[in-house]
């Protein structure tokens, strides 16, 4: 488990003043006292640890959203050393059953896609969802996506390129992630249309999955060599001067960080794919800047609540979201005021933390109702589903407003 | 658009952004986290002791500032900090500041100690010492960070200018957001205090608690997002008056604080970039075009046309001391003023005057980071807070008073620029 | 224990002296199986002896003696001949395997020997004694100041002490007076006069971490020098010492040029010791009995013997019913108990054997050793239902609580001693005040001595704190002048602090 690298995060808890920072915004710890907060076990925790024994089980109530390093201003590396106990603890106990099939996205996804309708009918279907929480604990309640039948990947082996050293900037890559993949193909089409409508030519590699859910879940080995294989694929691109486009704000953040950070793994492959990752917003923000971005968007006349999720915040890009919201005439996008909605990958999934989940995001889905807003707006996946879920209304993705402003749908 | 990038969002860098927002400037600001400002009692501080105590920091300043040549108060001056501090309570209305004109108010610490300040929330002004008063200090059982009696007792027995008279009992509720807990922490009390239910049994254990003349006093937790409505609503139904008592970190009324003068940057059309550190800049002619930033995959140039230093001292991380005693200023590298030659940095008696502690970088009358020929180090380059040299604000008690006037003065030299 | 009705005085606090002033190092003796065999022997026996009967006060972390590249490479060979010869358990092991253990260790460490060093906890070693000394039937006056050894004709009566929380004067009258003064051991002997008992304090200082950079103890192989030692202690790691010959065992100064040389050292042993953070300095003396017989002396006193000493003033001044034992190091603590007891014992023709290497001291029954999560897993039971005081070094309240009721009228540093409180990073930032309020609001501290206690208290933080300002320590420090100063204006409250 130990790695140079873990040594890193763990000597930052060095710069810990003991502020409180972070248990004073750490959404877990504000819906429940079973967490005792990140400082807690974060950095104050860190120092009784390295013994034979993890003695704080309550550590496994971080969600791992990783609000608490964003918002620390000391510079503690509070979520990545509450990761690396939680992935100790996991080991110490055993990972169940459970945490290995909802930590492998691709597995499900793999199982049900054959076989999208009665896949689709089951999870929604009341008696099998009671049964998946009595055998395996996934809450019946909790939000789960529909299959969307022929994969992404599928839909688009015709844009599987190989690296073009010679154009490296008229062609981007697309990094759609295992949920556009299975789940939201949809999502990603319109992504690649935005990106073509900017006159950008979009390669979609062959590509796997980066591993975040096994490293929530405390598989750490099994997540790195997920990792390094979706390294592998991307490199190539990245070594001929593509640029990486993500819609899946947290595996973007996977591969930019996390891995390297929170795994510790540390090869070239990563290196140069992280140095070329943005997030979708991101990079449109950015052509904006050089002013490569279309501005012909038409009036959306919409007044839509935004949140911009924890694993975007992750980014420290600001919130990209909004200004291209902003730049569309009549879209009026308000920012919610609330850190997390609960979720956290699959932390919300499971049964003994979805209370807890649904309170973190309380705040957020009282305030996408109140708006009385026909939709919210969200960067990621899983963030999107549980807001859906708790509001009765469909969750999108921002690129999906500014492909209704560019009349692409 | 003229572009500025304002590195810390404390006190003074959430004041210069919002003053250059609301200037006309494209502002982003860039920080490791959540400013310190979370972390303060909410009270603006301007002068509290010289070292004597002030009673009036408007009349104290003028021979302050002669005695110490080299103090943030003699670059920005008394003119620009009255401006400053009427700009900034219009920016904040929430909060409800309140004062006493050129006076000084003297409110009771969580320890009892009366302390000066400048300006404090309505929520807590009531607490003012000057003309003595009857309090009974009230005590949550689940609040590990308040202690009633202490606070009582001390306050019976403070340093109060001649003829106030004060009394002070305390008692203890056991109201509880989280019942069966055992520690609960501020934050906790004072969100479950913005929703009605718990507002309703709180204002029902405090009820009868205060005898006739007297008035409550609380630690300061008395609603986070809807603290104006919480305390209105408690006064009137408990029927007494009610003041609050700033608590060391985490600090409710410091967050409260926080999060008005950020939605003011917002409103203002200020961006914020949250965890990322700045990491230097780039620019020529005695210019800065760029400040570096490191994000979560790469170092990003942000474009600027003036940039504004609010890193903060060594608390904060804007100064650091290194294992051999030398200074750094850890963005630019800046030159830093640390004790004066032949002066011990440190005393060994902890109250005393700590000279290291006043380290920071020497600015001009712009607040623009000098070397030590006084030269700028950059034209377009101004400093803010406590990073500036020559204060030990907790001293001094005059914390908010320099960060918002120099934030406040340094946007104003950058706007005043076109 | 041999059945004696016996009072124990002492000065201050238990451990408030050179016991509770050291790195925490329980020496397998390896450190000085060639400057010193007979103590390498001792401690080998000795720190076998403490593992078994104080359990709990014992991390048994094992130690490593390595070859780095500032060291004699010769010592190595010579190291492992003496060990073999003094008869302390070594066990060589490839370098690389010492990296893989401790990955922060100097990677240029060429040679790498196993030893059965361990850590102790000085004062759960004291109250372990004292509880056991307790429940034999010993009373124990702390906070008296002996003044007086009380002489009839030929033999030492008993002691006069002054109750310096009383203010007053106790008189005590004994067949047999121990002197076990420590560093303070030859101020006693003159007042029995029996003059020229001469203990050098010999200084040093140690410097805590905030967190453990190396899981066992770390020695350099080489002769006993400055800032050669890492132990990881509770949850710090202590780097110690240096050694200079104080003029007065109550110097407790430290100097900046001292700091900069353990941190050198750290250097050696962990590159990049010096981005670690400092958390806080203290000093100890050592006391080292001179023997002017044998010709040594002079200003370098680590070549004095790290002997116990007993001194027959029968013998040599023909006062009896008085005997003094100095010298010596902690791991030998019982040995030099056994020692000047069963001298007093042969002194009064009584022959009762000792059995403090046998049996285990109250709270050590089980023989298991302190492990470093026991506080964390304490906490995790305890968080619903009470409060933490000490964040940091995780006090609850309630530990608080039943230490006042058991000792009315503590200070904040008898509270530290006994429950570690303002021992972690923030250095009693967040904890000294609820620590104070608790107290007042228990009655145990009427207004102005809980106001003296809360400033007390910062300044003796201070104290350890102001020679090791830098780095991160340095931002805690001003956050914490920040919360005392800045928020809760204490350098006003109405009361006067002695310095």
């Amino acid at each position: 488990m130990t790695h140079p690298l873990h040594e890193l995060m763990r000597d930052s808890l060095d710069h810990c003043v003991k502020c409180t920072i972070c248990e004073t915004y750490c959404p877990v710890a504000a819906a429940t006292p079973l967490f005792p907060g990140p400082k807690y076990v974060g950095p104050q925790a860190e120092r009784y640890r390295g013994g034979d024994a993890n003695a704080d089980a309550s550590l496994d109530y971080c969600s791992s959203c990783g609000i608490c390093t964003q918002v620390c201003p000391q510079g503690v590396k509070i979520a990545e050393i509450n990761s690396q106990a939680k992935a100790e603890l996991a080991q110490r106990r055993g990972v169940s059953l459970r945490d290995r099939l909802i930590a492998r996205p691709t597995l499900a996804g793999w199982m049900g896609a054959p076989v999208w309708p009665v896949a689709n009918w089951t999870t929604s279907f009341g008696p099998f969802r009671l049964l998946l929480e009595k055998v395996l604990r996934i809450h019946r309640k909790a939000p789960m996506p529909r299959w969307a039948g022929r994969t992404f990947q599928s839909r688009t082996r015709s844009r599987r390129k190989a690296p073009d050293p010679a154009a490296p900037q008229r062609k981007v890559v697309f990094f759609h992630g295992c949920a556009a993949n299975f789940y939201e193909p949809g999502t990603a089409s319109m992504a690649v249309q935005v990106l073509e409508h900017n006159g950008l030519e979009v390669i979609i590699p062959k590509q796997g999955c980066c591993g975040l859910p096994l490293q929530s879940n405390g598989q750490y080995d099994a997540a790195r060599a997920y990792v390094r294989r979706l390294a592998a694929q991307l490199a190539p691109y990245a070594r001929a001067g593509h640029d990486i486009v993500a819609t899946s704000t947290s595996c973007g953040l996977m591969l930019k960080r996390e891995a390297h950070e929170i795994l510790g793994v540390d090869d070239d492959d990563l290196r140069v794919v992280s140095e070329r990752m943005f997030d979708i917003c991101e990079y449109l923000v950015m052509l904006d800047e050089r002013g490569e971005l279309k501005r012909d968007m038409q009036p959306v006349d919409m007044e839509v609540p935004y949140h911009a999720p924890c694993q975007q915040r992750g980014h420290g890009v600001g919130t990209p979201a909004m200004e291209l919201m902003a730049m569309v005439p009549g879209l009026r996008a308000s920012q919610v005021d609330a850190v997390c909605c609960g979720v956290a990958g699959t932390y919300g999934l499971k049964a003994e933390k979805y209370d807890i989940a649904m309170e973190v995001g309380r705040s957020l889905f009282d305030q996408v109702r109140a708006s009385g807003a026909a939709l919210s707006v969200c960067d990621s996946e899983t963030c999107r589903w549980q807001i859906a879920a708790a509001t009765d209304r469909p969750s999108v993705h921002p690129v999906e407003m500014l492909h209704r402003a560019y009349g692409l749908g | 658009m003229r572009r500025a990038v304002v590195i810390g969002a404390g006190l003074a860098g959430l004041v210069a952004g919002v003053r250059l927002a609301e200037g006309g400037m494209r502002v982003t600001m860039v920080a490791k986290g959540v400013g310190s400002l979370t972390l303060s009692p909410g009270v603006i501080d301007v002068l509290g002791y010289a070292p004597g105590r002030v009673d009036s920091p408007r009349e104290a300043l003028g021979a302050f500032v002669a005695e110490r040549p080299d103090h943030p108060y003699a670059r920005i001056g008394a003119d620009a900090l009255e401006e400053a501090l009427a700009w900034f309570t219009d920016r904040v209305p929430q909060m409800r500041y309140r004062g006493d004109g050129p006076r000084n108010l003297l409110l009771p610490t969580a320890v009892g100690v009366p302390r000066p300040t400048a300006l404090a929330p309505a929520s807590m002004a009531g607490a003012d010492l000057r003309g003595g008063g009857r309090f009974v200090v009230v005590g949550l059982s689940g609040l590990k960070d308040f202690f009633p009696r202490l606070l009582a007792d001390n306050l019976a027995r403070a340093d109060l200018p001649s003829g106030a008279m004060v009394g002070a009992r305390h008692a203890e509720i056991t109201a509880s957001p989280r019942p069966g807990r055992a520690d609960v922490a501020g934050q906790v009390y004072a969100r479950a205090l913005d929703d009605p239910a718990f507002r309703g049994e709180f204002a029902a254990a405090l009820r009868g608690l205060a005898e006739p003349g007297e008035t409550i006093l609380l630690p300061a937790v008395l609603g986070m997002a809807r603290a104006g409505e919480v305390f209105d609503e408690l006064q009137e139904r408990v029927g007494a008056p009610i003041a609050e008592v700033p608590t060391v970190p985490p600090s409710v009324a410091g967050m409260r604080l926080n999060t008005e003068l950020t939605g003011a940057f917002a409103r203002a059309g200020g961006r914020v970039v949250l965890g990322v550190e700045a990491v230097g800049a780039t620019g020529s002619d005695g210019r800065i075009s760029e400040v570096l930033v490191r994000d979560a995959a790469r170092t990003r140039a942000l474009p600027a046309d003036a940039v504004v230093l609010a890193t903060g001292g060594f608390s904060a991380g804007g100064i650091a001391l290194d294992s051999y005693g030398g200074l750094h200023e850890v963005v630019l590298d800046l030159p830093v003023a640390g004790p004066p030659a032949g002066v011990a940095p440190l005393s060994e008696r902890h109250l005393d005057h700590q000279p290291l502690m006043a380290s920071g970088v020497a600015v001009d009358g712009m607040l623009r980071p000098v070397g030590p020929g006084g030269e700028p180090v950059w034209d377009n380059l101004h400093a803010a807070g406590t990073i500036v040299a020559g204060a030990e604000p907790w001293r001094e008690k005059s914390g908010e008073g320099i960060a918002i006037a120099g934030g406040f003065r340094a946007a104003g030299a950058i706007l005043e620029e076109t | 224990m041999r059945g004696y009705r016996t009072i124990l005085v002492e000065r201050v606090d238990l451990g408030q002296g050179t016991t509770g002033r050291f790195h925490g190092l329980l020496h397998s003796g390896g450190r000085y199986v060639i400057s010193d065999e007979r103590s390498a022997t001792e401690c080998a026996e000795e720190s076998a002896i403490v593992k078994r009967i104080a359990a709990e006060a014992v991390e048994d972390t094992g130690g490593l003696f390595v070859t780095t590249p500032a060291d004699d490479p010769g010592y190595a060979d010579r190291f492992l001949a003496a060990c073999l010869k003094t008869g302390v358990p070594v066990q060589e092991i490839p370098a690389a395997e010492a990296l893989r253990r401790e990955p922060r260790l100097n990677p240029g460490i060429s040679r790498a020997f196993e030893v059965q060093d361990g850590a102790v906890d000085a004062w759960k070693l004291l109250w372990g004694n004292a509880r056991s000394a307790q429940e034999h039937g010993a009373a124990i006056l702390s906070y008296h100041w002996v003044t007086e050894v009380i002489r009839e004709g030929d033999r030492v009566a008993g002691v006069i002490a002054r109750d310096n929380r009383a203010g007053e004067m106790v008189r005590i009258e004994a067949a047999f007076v121990i002197n076990a003064g420590g560093v303070w051991a030859g101020e006693i002997a003159d007042m029995a006069d029996c003059p020229g008992v001469t203990v050098v304090p010999g200084k040093g200082i140690m410097i805590a971490m905030n967190h453990r950079l190396v899981r066992t103890v770390v020695n350099r192989c080489e002769h006993p020098g400055d800032g050669d030692i890492l132990v990881p202690i509770r949850t710090v790691c202590v780097i110690g010492t240096t050694d200079v010959k104080a003029d007065s065992p109550d110097d407790y100064s430290i100097g900046r040029d001292e700091v900069q040389q353990m941190l050198d050292a750290g250097e050696v042993i962990v590159p990049g010791f010096r981005q670690a953070r400092a958390l806080h300095a203290w000093t100890g003396a050592r006391p080292l009995f001179k023997d002017e017989r044998a010709g040594e002396g002079g200003e370098d006193t680590r070549h004095m013997s790290r002997g116990l000493a007993l001194v027959d003033h029968l013998r040599r001044d023909g006062v009896s019913g008085f005997l003094t034992i100095t010298g010596g190091k902690l791991t030998t603590y019982r040995l030099m108990a056994e020692t000047v007891v069963d001298a007093m014992v042969e002194q009064m023709g009584d022959s009762r054997p000792c059995t403090t290497a046998t049996e285990a001291l109250p709270g050590s029954e089980d023989g298991r050793h302190y492990w470093l999560g026991s506080r964390l897993a304490a906490q995790e039971e305890a968080m619903a239902d009470d409060q933490l005081v000490c964040e940091c070094e995780l006090m609850p309240r309630r530990k608080l609580v039943e230490a006042a009721r058991r000792r009315p009228g503590m200070t904040l540093d008898d509270v530290r001693r006994a429950l570690r409180l303002g021992m972690g990073p923030c250095q009693g930032g967040f904890c000294t005040y609820r620590a104070t309020g608790i107290l007042h609001g228990l009655g145990d501290a009427e207004t102005e001595r809980a106001d003296e206690l809360l400033l007390t208290f910062l300044q003796h933080r201070w104290l350890g704190l102001e020679p090791i300002l830098y780095g991160d320590q340095m931002r805690q420090a001003c956050l914490d002048d920040w919360i005392f100063q800045g928020t809760l204006d204490v350098e006003h409250l109405p009361v006067t602090v002695p310095t």
